[in-house]
C-alpha cells in the first residue's frame, strides 16, 4: 500500500439555470429552448490545493454546503473539477452511501454479492471475503434471510462489513459515525482504526472537532468552496471551534452556517 | 493504478484494462440475475407472468384477425407470435432503459462505477425475457407442423443486430430522459404507433409496393422479416437489409455512446 492523494488548484462549478428552463419536451417545445443554457456558474470548490501522504489520514470540515461532499466526490472520480486537477493512486473505497443496491426481497447473500460488485469487488473476491463479512457483522444465522426482515441496525451493520471487506487504499469517510449506535460507532471507529494501522490513506469528513484532532493528522477547514486553514490537525481544530463560537456570540460574521 | 482526474474530460474507458473488462463482465452477471431474481422472486408463477403479456395479446389479436377481420395469412397464431415476441423484447426494453439513469441515482453517484453498463444491463434483462419464451413459440411452431430448418443458424444474428440497435437507442434515450423527464410518455406514444406500422399484426407482403420505401426506414421491420423468414418459412433471412440496419445500428451505437459519454459527467449534476 502506498496511496497518495494530490489535489491541485481544483475549482468545481455548479451551472445555475433559469427558473424557467424547460423539465419536459412539452415545456420546450411551449416556451423554446432558451432556458436550457445555464445563466450561472456557482463555484462549489474554488483553487482548493493539499495532498495527503501515503498511510496519513486528513480531517475535513465546515459548515454544510462549504464544499466537503463535492470535494470527497471528487477525489472519488465521480464527476471532473472544472479547474486543476487530482490525483489519486490506488484503490477507492468509500464509507459513505452505505448499502447502495441493497434490495429487501433479496437474501442477505444476494445482496452481499450485489452490494460488493457495485462497490467495486469482483465476484471472486466477494467469494473470498463472504464468510468473514458475515461474521464481522455477526449476522451468521441470516445469510439467506430475505433482508426485510433485517432490522435497520441490522442492515447497516451488513453494509458497514462488506464496505470494511472491500480493501481500499484511499478511503473516503462521511458523516458515516453520526449514524447507528454507540456500539456500531466504536465498532466503526476500530475498524477505520486498523484501516490506518494498515496504511490506508483516509479523509475523513467530520462535523466533530473533537474526532478530527483524535484521528487524523492533518485537518483541512473548508468554508464557501475555499480552504480558510490546513494544517496540523489540533492548530485547525482548535481554530475551528474557536472562530466558531466567536462568529456564533458575534452573530455569524466569519463563518455563518 | 494512478488517477489523474484533471479538469479536461478524461476517461478511464479509453484504455480499459483486462482486469476491468473482467470487472464489468462481473457487474453485468450480477445486476441482470439482479433484475431477474427480482422478477421472479416474489411468485412461482413468476415466469408464467411474464409471459401472460404477450399470450394474452396473442389470443386476443389472433381472435380478431382470424375471425372477425379475417386477413387470410397461414398459422396466422405462430406467425403472429414471430412478430409479437421481438416486438415485446424491443418495446419493454426500452421503456425501461430510459429510466436506466434516472432510476438509479444511487448507483450512478458511486465512485468508480462505469454508469455506461446501466442500459446495457436493462437492454440484457429483457434479451433473457426474450429467450425465455422462445422455446414457447418453438412449442407453437413444431404444433403448427412447421418444420424447422438450419437456417435456424441464422437466428443468434438476427438476435445481436437487434440488440445493437436497441443499445443504440437505449443511450440516446436514458440520456434525453435525464434533461426531459416526460421522454418516456412520448416514447410510449411512439411506440404504440410503431407497433401498427411495423408488420406485427400482418405480412409486409400485404403493404402496397408505394408504401414500401418508407417502410424499409424502420429496422424492426427488416428484423421481424428476418424473424419470420427463419422461423416459419425456413428460409435464409435476406441478408442485405440486415447488414445495412447492423452497419446503421453500429454507427448509430457510437454515436449515442459519445453523447451518453459526453453527457454523463453532467448526470450526478442532474439527478
Amino acid at each position: 500500500m502506498g496511496a497518495e492523494i494530490v489535489v491541485h488548484s481544483v475549482g468545481k462549478s455548479f451551472r445555475l439555470f433559469h427558473p424557467r428552463r424547460p423539465r419536459t419536451l412539452q415545456e420546450a417545445v411551449v416556451h423554446g429552448l432558451r432556458g436550457l443554457s445555464p445563466v450561472d456558474r456557482f463555484w462549489a470548490l474554488r483553487d482548493v490545493s493539499f495532498s495527503v501522504a501515503p498511510g496519513k489520514m486528513v480531517g475535513i470540515m465546515g459548515a454544510n454546503g462549504a464544499g466537503k461532499s463535492t470535494l470527497l466526490r471528487l477525489i472519488g472520480g465521480v464527476g471532473h473539477p472544472d479547474e486543476g486537477h487530482i490525483q489519486v493512486t490506488g484503490r477507492i473505497g468509500a464509507l459513505l452511501d452505505l448499502g447502495a443496491g441493497f434490495h429487501p426481497d433479496l437474501t442477505g447473500r444476494e445482496n452481499v454479492y450485489i452490494n460488493g460488485v457495485i462497490s467495486g469487488l469482483s465476484r471472486r473476491e466477494v467469494s473470498r471475503s463472504f464468510d468473514s463479512i458475515f461474521h464481522f457483522a455477526e449476522l451468521e444465522d441470516f445469510i439467506d434471510s430475505p433482508l426485510r426482515v433485517y432490522s435497520t441496525g441490522m442492515q447497516m451493520r451488513l453494509a458497514f462489513a462488506i464496505a470494511a471487506h472491500i480493501e481500499p487504499e484511499v478511503l473516503r469517510i462521511d458523516e458515516v459515525l453520526a449514524v447507528g449506535d454507540i456500539c456500531f460507532q466504536q465498532k466503526c471507529i476500530q475498524r477505520i482504526e486498523r484501516f490506518k494501522y494498515q496504511g490506508c490513506t483516509i479523509l475523513l469528513v467530520s462535523h466533530e472537532p473533537a474526532l478530527i484532532a483524535e484521528q487524523c493528522e492533518d485537518a483541512i477547514w473548508l468554508h464557501a468552496g475555499k480552504i480558510v486553514s490546513y494544517g496540523k490537525a489540533a492548530a485547525v481544530t482548535e481554530r475551528y471551534v474557536r472562530e466558531r463560537s466567536l462568529a456564533h456570540n458575534t452573530g455569524g460574521a466569519i463563518a455563518n452556517a | 493504478m494512478t488517477r489523474l482526474i484533471t479538469s479536461s474530460t478524461t476517461n478511464q474507458w479509453k484504455h480499459p484494462s483486462i482486469q476491468r473488462w473482467l470487472y464489468v463482465r462481473d457487474l453485468l452477471q450480477t445486476l441482470v440475475a439482479r433484475n431477474m431474481k427480482l422478477r421472479y422472486k416474489r411468485s412461482v408463477m413468476g415466469f408464467a407472468w411474464s409471459l401472460l403479456n404477450p399470450l394474452a395479446q396473442l389470443l386476443v389479436f389472433s381472435f380478431v384477425f382470424t375471425t372477425v377481420l379475417p386477413l387470410n395469412i397461414p398459422n396466422y397464431t405462430v406467425f403472429l407470435f414471430t412478430g409479437l415476441l421481438p416486438w415485446t423484447w424491443f418495446s419493454g426494453g426500452l421503456i425501461e432503459a430510459t429510466e436506466a439513469i434516472v432510476g438509479n441515482r444511487e448507483l450512478i453517484r458511486r465512485p468508480g462505477f462505469p454508469t455506461a453498463v446501466l442500459p446495457v444491463i436493462t437492454i440484457l434483462s429483457h434479451l433473457v425475457h426474450f429467450l425465455l419464451a422462445l422455446p414457447v413459440l418453438l412449442f407453437f411452431i413444431l404444433a403448427a407442423k412447421i418444420t424447422l430448418t438450419w437456417t435456424i443458424l441464422a437466428l443468434p444474428l438476427v438476435i445481436v443486430v437487434q440488440f445493437i440497435f436497441m443499445l443504440s437507442l437505449a443511450y440516446l434515450l436514458s440520456t434525453i430522459h435525464v434533461t426531459f423527464r416526460d421522454t418516456q410518455y412520448l416514447l410510449n406514444i411512439l411506440l404504440l404507433l410503431g407497433f401498427y406500422l411495423t408488420p406485427v399484426l400482418y405480412d409486409s407482403t400485404d403493404v402496397p409496393l408505394r408504401f414500401h420505401q418508407i417502410y424499409s426506414l424502420n429496422p424492426m421491420y427488416h428484423l421481424i422479416n428476418a424473424y419470420r423468414a427463419i422461423l416459419l418459412h425456413g428460409v435464409w433471412p435476406d441478408f442485405v437489409p440486415l447488414s445495412l440496419v447492423a452497419a446503421a445500428s453500429f454507427a448509430l451505437l457510437l454515436i449515442g455512446y459519445r453523447y451518453f459519454l459526453s453527457a454523463s459527467s453532467q448526470f450526478v449534476e442532474e439527478l
